[in-house]
């Protein structure tokens, strides 16, 4: 989700509840209170992001492969409909209301409708301005639609069945380039198309020696030097000489 | 009886009056500000008037050596020129390498200070036999190459020469001094130079230095020798700084077209090498091959790639001259801009702030700001007229442009001077700092300017260890210890280069320090020392009238967000500079306004 957005990315949690070491960054909301469902995690996330962000958007934590060309194109909705309040994908056949786009200042309205038991995101939507994104509306971004065609990103892992599938599944193809001596090394410059779930899986793959003087720039973007940073489909790895500069 | 590695004096020569006399330096000084670029911040303080114009004759123009010069260390026969810069009012310090160093110092001194305005064109002679002027009647227009050589044929074996082009002799305000074709090259000091009638100087070996423990330096230097063949100097060894081309185009921090992008269509052809291949090996520019490959003088590393231009020019290209002289100004031509590269030396002219000034008049032009229809973006031919007008200083455009992209905008105004590529007047290296944002504040706060060699605060950025689009208080931290760093390094002097092979530099670098001098020096007196020096600089600059609006970046550069090719956005705004700036104003115990008190002015030793 950092890669997509520039603005802070929350992470919202149960009272006390423990989680992995975050990025740098990071912030933590906590629910205030436990067990009142996804619209209180709605509610505690925009609320955290208020006066950081203007739009937000709400993910569960169960998407592994959730897209990052998915994020950008209900991000990308939201943000250019003045009228809208939420970009709702409607994505093979379901309504994903976490995997949607919100407008932050909803956070009141839905921190109300916890109070008021109202606990489900429908009762949110009926007092929002909702423009719902259909498979085909979601694939009229040609990005999303050639690197995520059967919209994969709203799958959720709720069983141990489901999280072997996802396990077994073949790693995203990515483009590998190598700069500078790091080319000089070992594989030529590329690019490279290789299968790689993680940074470090497309160093291997290219045979590049991903030690203190290498890293790697993802997208151009997100400079890492993190074997376990993930890759989805159509990224670009750039390894480059650590010592980059003059 | 002086530390080792020292002479305990610097030569202090009136060339107003051909005079010269010795000025001792105490040990406590010495400690205190090593050399270099250190050694030359005391020393500019102390001589310098204050409010001097920096092409006057009370404004002294200081060659400063170092302990290591001389020693088998690599990469430390390096020296500093440092003066007030007639481009930026406040103090700037270039560093160069060459066999000028360990001739300069053992003509028996630690700096050669000069003050005054010979009545001709004249050259300093410097050797045992002690100081003198004779003409330089028949060097002018030269260039420092010709005039080295004419020099060094003239009079002797045994002389090493630095020399002003002809653009120092006409004083634009961006000139350089030269060396054995190295260059002090940032800040005017080959301006300094010409306004004292230097064309030359040239010093001849007549002393001995010791060091404290010989054999303790000679298993040092060979330690060192040995990791300068390391992966951590790779880069520079195998492909030189021009590698950075593809990489920086890569990750969207590489400016073109005067800051307009981030990114540049004509790099893969400037960096050549290579087709296809991303590495951008840099063996080959569009054909021209890469004839040679150099070292300074004692350096291991050789970072040097000579590339030929035509059927017999070769030219050093390295990722600063090509990036603003190609990208910057939208030319993508090799032979082009390396060709402009050899004109920049030539006529005596730094790269940087050359094609930074030209980038800016490029930009005017398009905005009929100035009447120069000729000077297009991407036109070659442009930039080399362009290049001739301002050493010759023989056209009124020519002669606008001679004065930096500041003084520049200033006169042509129209708002040009939000997208004046400068910081404190000095022109911006090759350095986005928008997707930078450590370096952005590195680039705004330094003494020098926008200077990527005094603050290499990019190593934070490209490290991985932070967000490189989102400035905050570890890119405040990374900036002041990459300042620390580099103002050590800089007072050694050891080269950049090398600073990948150190795992615990200042503790290493003390015990370097201490082999040479017999000094007990730790680590942490050379972080003391290290702040000593950064202080000291800005300490200097205030009183020269540094304001804190001079702690900045072009308005361009806080307004003009940056799309990048991954979706996102890179945005610097004032809010978060000023933020950092802040926070970095803290760190160094400074006011908000970025002042010191008089305690810690009182602890500089500078009264």
């Amino acid at each position: 989700m950092a890669r997509v957005t520039s603005g802070p990315v929350v992470v919202v949690r149960a009272p006390g509840q423990g989680l992995p070491e975050l990025p740098e960054g990071v912030l933590v909301a906590d629910d205030p209170r436990e067990g009142r469902g996804p619209l209180q995690g709605i509610a505690a996330g925009l609320a955290a992001l208020s006066g950081r962000a203007e739009i937000a958007f709400v993910a569960s934590t169960d998407m592994p492969f959730l897209h990052p060309a998915f994020i950008r194109r209900v991000l990308g909705v939201l943000a250019q409909s003045e009228g809208t309040d939420v970009a709702l994908p409607v994505a093979r056949g379901y309504k994903q209301p976490l995997a949607a786009g919100y407008r932050v200042w909803l956070a009141e309205a839905a921190e109300r409708l916890v109070k008021e038991d109202r606990l489900r995101p429908a009762f949110l939507f009926e007092e929002s301005r909702v423009r719902t994104l259909d498979d085909a509306a979601l694939k009229q971004d040609p990005v999303l639609a050639a690197l995520d065609p059967d919209l994969d990103s709203v799958l959720n892992v709720n069983t141990p069945g489901d999280y072997a599938a996802a396990r077994a599944r073949p790693a995203p193809e990515v483009t590998v380039q190598l700069f500078g001596t790091v080319a000089k090394g070992g594989a030529s410059g590329g690019p490279h198309l290789v299968r790689a779930a993680t940074v470090g899986a497309a160093a291997d793959a290219v045979a590049v020696v991903f030690d203190r003087h290498v890293t790697a720039a993802l997208n151009g973007d997100q400079i890492t030097r993190d074997r376990m940073t993930p890759l989805a489909a159509g990224d670009t790895v750039f390894f480059l000489s650590a010592d980059a500069g003059g | 009886m002086p530390a080792g590695g020292y002479f305990g004096r610097a030569l202090v020569v009136d060339v107003t009056s051909g005079t010269s006399r010795s000025q001792p330096l105490p040990d406590g000084v010495l400690r205190g500000y090593i050399g270099g670029s250190g050694l030359g911040t005391w020393l500019l303080y102390q001589m310098g008037t204050p409010g001097a114009d920096p092409l006057g004759p009370a404004a002294p123009l200081a060659f400063v050596f170092s302990p290591l010069v001389g020693t088998p260390l690599t990469t430390s026969a390096k020296f500093a020129v440092v003066a007030k810069s007639p481009l930026t009012g406040m103090l700037t310090d270039a560093l160069a390498s060459s066999q000028f160093a360990i001739a300069g110092k053992l003509t028996g001194h630690d700096a050669i200070v000069i003050d005054g305005r010979a009545p001709e064109l004249s050259v300093l002679l410097v050797d045992g036999d002690g100081t003198r002027l004779i003409t330089a009647a028949h060097l002018t227009g030269l260039t420092a190459a010709d005039t080295d050589r004419r020099l060094r044929s003239e009079l002797g074996r045994g002389w090493r020469v630095a020399a002003i082009g002809p653009a120092g002799e006409r004083g634009v305000r961006y000139a350089t001094i030269s060396h054995d074709g190295r260059h002090a090259g940032r800040g005017g000091l080959g301006a300094v130079m010409g306004a004292k009638n230097l064309k030359a100087i040239a010093v001849r070996a007549a002393a001995k230095v010791a060091t404290a423990d010989p054999a303790a330096v000679l298993a040092a230097a060979r330690d060192l020798r040995e990791r300068s063949f390391g992966p951590a100097t790779a880069k520079y060894r195998e492909l030189g700084t021009l590698a950075n081309l593809l990489a920086f185009n890569a990750i969207s921090a590489l400016p073109s077209r005067n800051f307009q992008s981030a990114t540049f269509d004509g790099t893969a052809e400037l960096a050549g090498g290579a087709a296809g291949n991303a590495g951008g090996a840099a063996e080959d520019i569009d054909g021209m091959r890469r004839v040679a490959r150099s070292s300074c003088a004692s350096c291991t590393i050789g970072c040097e790639h000579i590339y030929r231009v035509g059927k017999g020019r070769k030219v050093r290209a390295e990722y600063e001259n090509v990036f603003a002289l190609g990208p910057m100004c939208g030319v993508s031509e090799p032979g082009a801009v390396l060709a402009a590269s050899a004109r920049c030396d030539d006529l005596g002219i730094d790269t940087i702030s050359a094609g930074g000034t030209i980038a800016w008049a490029m930009e005017c032009a398009q905005r009929g700001l100035i009447d120069a229809p000729w000077l297009r973006f991407g036109d070659a031919d442009a930039l080399l007229r362009a290049l001739d007008e301002i050493g010759a200083r023989s056209t009124p455009l020519g002669s606008l442009l001679a004065e930096g992209s500041r003084r520049a905008s200033a006169t042509v105004g129209g708002g040009s001077g939000a997208f004046a590529p400068h910081v404190k007047g000095l022109e911006m290296p090759g350095y986005e700092p928008r997707t930078l944002h450590a370096m952005a504040l590195g680039l705004a706060v330094n003494a020098r300017g926008a200077d990527h060699n005094r603050s290499g605060a990019y190593e934070a950025d490209l490290s991985g260890d932070l967000v490189r689009l989102d400035g905050g208080e570890a890119h405040v931290t990374a900036a002041v210890e990459t300042e620390d760093r580099a103002a050590v390094m800089d007072s050694l002097i050891l080269c950049k280069f090398l600073r990948g092979v150190f795992t615990d530099p200042f503790t290493e670098w003390a015990a370097l320090l201490s082999g040479v001098t017999g000094w007990d020096v730790t680590g942490r007196e050379l972080r003391d020392t290290a702040r000593r020096i950064v202080m000291a600089k800005r300490v200097y600059n205030i009183r020269e009238g540094w304001q804190p609006a001079d702690d900045w970046l072009p308005d361009r550069l806080l307004n003009e967000p940056l799309s990048l090719p991954s979706g996102r956005v890179a945005a610097l705004t004032a809010d978060r500079l000023r933020a950092m700036i802040g926070s970095y104003y803290a760190m160094r115990g400074l006011d908000p306004q970025g002042r010191p008190d008089r305690t810690a002015v009182d602890d500089l030793g500078l009264a």
